[in-house]
């Protein structure tokens, strides 16, 4: 079995700045994976490189085995790669309706759009409620579940999440890690999370890579992680 | 109240003109952020298209089918071969390369067509019988034809952008590229587009307009003054708004013929500068424009 993504050696970065060096990892169909990594280690970019966002500049990307040969968002999508950028991934002047909507538009099922625009409405009631309001005048949390419910209107088989706890409430994380553990177990899709509330995202991980400025220092089950002092003390504070 | 009502017509007249012309201007800075100066010369160029089919015997109506379809064409190409390249590198290429596309169009018209006055067939008969008696001023049928079609221009871009998957995307990369991309979309593809659709309606106003613009006839400096007067009610209403342009372009055309009508002393050839005026007051008070969320950053 393949993996649903897989980089190999990437290098990326932004003008004559290099910041990912040689970056390898995967994931496999249905797995939870957690990077961690100290601030400007590189997450956002390899979750960037990741979705098409960013060209690379060396190594590669593979979907089930086979080489990316134009990784742009559209097509990184098409082949079932989403991500829910930084910083609330949503577009702040449309509505939430619209949001949803545009979420799908790489989708070829137009018909069952709607279907999933109302399961996703019954996984977050409080957006059903806002449907027609605009995006930008959403809580930060509202926000937040919008940009995963758009992310996820486009089916992916693999979720790439970038920093989705930053900025909100202890409760709310904890409900939409709940709701990331329940996509993961009843759609079967594979989740890729970027993490400062390492705890949490070791809760449902079931692998974790170690991002040391724009290299893997470390890999290894979370469970191991979870017991590791060292790790422990860099990323759990305990 | 006669003499009122027929500068409310006449306003009315030149406001739906600023209208359309402002409409191609919001539909590219929607997408683009940048006025597109050369937005009056491609209406120009596919106005002289429409005169020269109209010349071959076309009739008008038909005639002005190839001339949007043209138009099309030459703000597609101009985005994806001559803004694109550029706009990676400089944003006041942007702009460079827009006043190049203003002189190049207004040349290449010129060039082909001759630097005359060409008398321009009217899409509607006038004549001595033409317009409804109301309170003793004339509402021209020219007038009831260009509101109608601005109104059916504004009623079908307003359903595109709201009922349509690419109307949606359009709005998307209007608010922000990246995330739009983000979602899938294609956003050089809906930039092309855009182009397109706003040189198509430019193209779809020309042959409306020039008849009622002074000196009712198509010359090369037929579209700047028009170009000059949207820009000023593209502004006013705001530069990323449907809406804006309705309002802005009708607000100014009825106002500037209230004005040259009440305030005699300032004289007719006063509305440019009055336009002028607008612009300046506009980007000093109130940037964003009536109705419009972004602001003119550069030009
Ligand atoms: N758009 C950009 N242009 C130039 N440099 C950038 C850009 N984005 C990030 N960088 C640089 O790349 C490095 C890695 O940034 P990145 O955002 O990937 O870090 P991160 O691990 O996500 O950090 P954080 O935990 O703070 O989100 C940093 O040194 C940053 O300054
Ligand atoms: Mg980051």
């Amino acid at each position: 079995m393949s993996a649903v993504l897989e980089a190999r050696d990437l290098v990326a970065g932004y003008g004559g700045l290099t910041v990912l060096r040689e970056v390898s990892v995967s994931v496999d169909p249905s797995e939870v994976v957690v990077v961690l990594g100290a601030n400007g280690a590189g997450k956002s970019t390899l979750l960037s490189a990741l979705s098409g966002q960013l060209p690379l500049t060396g190594g590669q990307l593979l979907v089930d085995g086979t080489p990316v040969r134009n990784a742009r968002p559209d097509v990184m999508l098409a082949k079932g790669v989403s991500l829910v950028p930084q910083g609330r991934g949503t577009l702040t002047g449309l509505s939430v309706m619209d949001n949803l909507r545009l979420g799908a538009v790489t989708r070829k099922d137009k018909a069952e759009v709607g279907t999933d625009i109302d399961r996703w409405f019954t996984v977050f009631p409080r957006l059903a409620e806002r449907r027609d309001q605009v995006a930008g005048t959403l809580s930060g949390g509202e926000q937040q579940m919008l940009a995963v419910a758009r992310a996820m209107m486009s089916r992916p088989r693999l979720l790439l999440c970038d920093e989705i706890s930053l900025g909100l409430a202890p409760v709310v994380v904890q409900e939409l890690f709940v709701t990331l553990a329940e996509v993961n177990r009843e759609l079967g899709t594979a989740l890729l999370l970027v993490e400062q509330n390492a705890e949490l995202a070791l809760e449902i991980a079931s692998r974790v890579y170690l991002l040391e400025v724009g290299e893997v220092g470390a890999s290894g089950s979370a469970e191991s992680f979870r017991d590791d002092n060292s790790i422990r003390a860099a990323y759990l504070g305990y | 109240m006669d003499i009122f009502l027929s500068r409310l017509f006449a306003g009315t007249t030149s406001g739906a003109v600023y209208v359309l012309i402002a409409l191609c201007l919001v539909m590219v800075f929607r997408s683009s952020s940048t006025i597109n100066f050369a937005q009056g010369e491609f209406a120009l160029f596919t106005s002289y298209v429409t005169w020269w089919l109209a010349g071959k015997g076309v009739n008008i109506w038909l005639a002005v089918v190839p001339a949007i379809l043209i138009g099309f064409l030459m703000g597609a190409l101009a985005e994806r071969w001559l803004v694109r390249p550029v706009r990676k590198r400089d944003e006041t290429a942007v702009l460079i390369v827009g006043l190049a596309l203003f002189t190049g169009l207004n040349g290449l018209s010129g060039w082909i067509w001759g630097s005359d006055e060409k008398p321009f067939p009217r899409m509607l008969p006038t004549g001595e019988d033409t317009y409804i008696d109301i309170a003793g001023a004339r509402l021209h049928y020219d007038t009831i034809l260009i509101v109608a079609i601005m109104a059916a221009v504004v009623a079908g871009l307003t359903l595109f952008f709201n009922k349509t998957s690419i109307g949606l995307q359009m709005r998307a990369v209007a608010t922000n590229p990246d995330s739009a991309a983000l979602c899938g979309v294609r956003v050089g593809r809906v930039l092309t587009l855009s182009w397109g659709m706003s040189a198509a309606v430019g193209a779809l106003a020309g042959p409306l307009l020039v008849p009622l613009v002074p000196p009712g006839q198509l010359g090369l400096s037929s579209m700047f003054p028009v170009l000059i007067f949207a820009t000023a009610a593209a502004l006013l209403g705001g530069l990323d708004s449907i809406k804006g342009a309705v309002v802005g372009g009708l607000a100014l055309g009825i106002g500037l013929a209230m004005v040259n009508g009440y305030v005699t002393f300032l004289g007719g050839s006063m509305s440019l500068t009055s336009a002028l005026v607008v612009i300046v007051a506009v980007l000093l008070v109130k940037p964003t424009g009536l109705f419009g969320a972004r602001r003119l950053e550069r030009v």
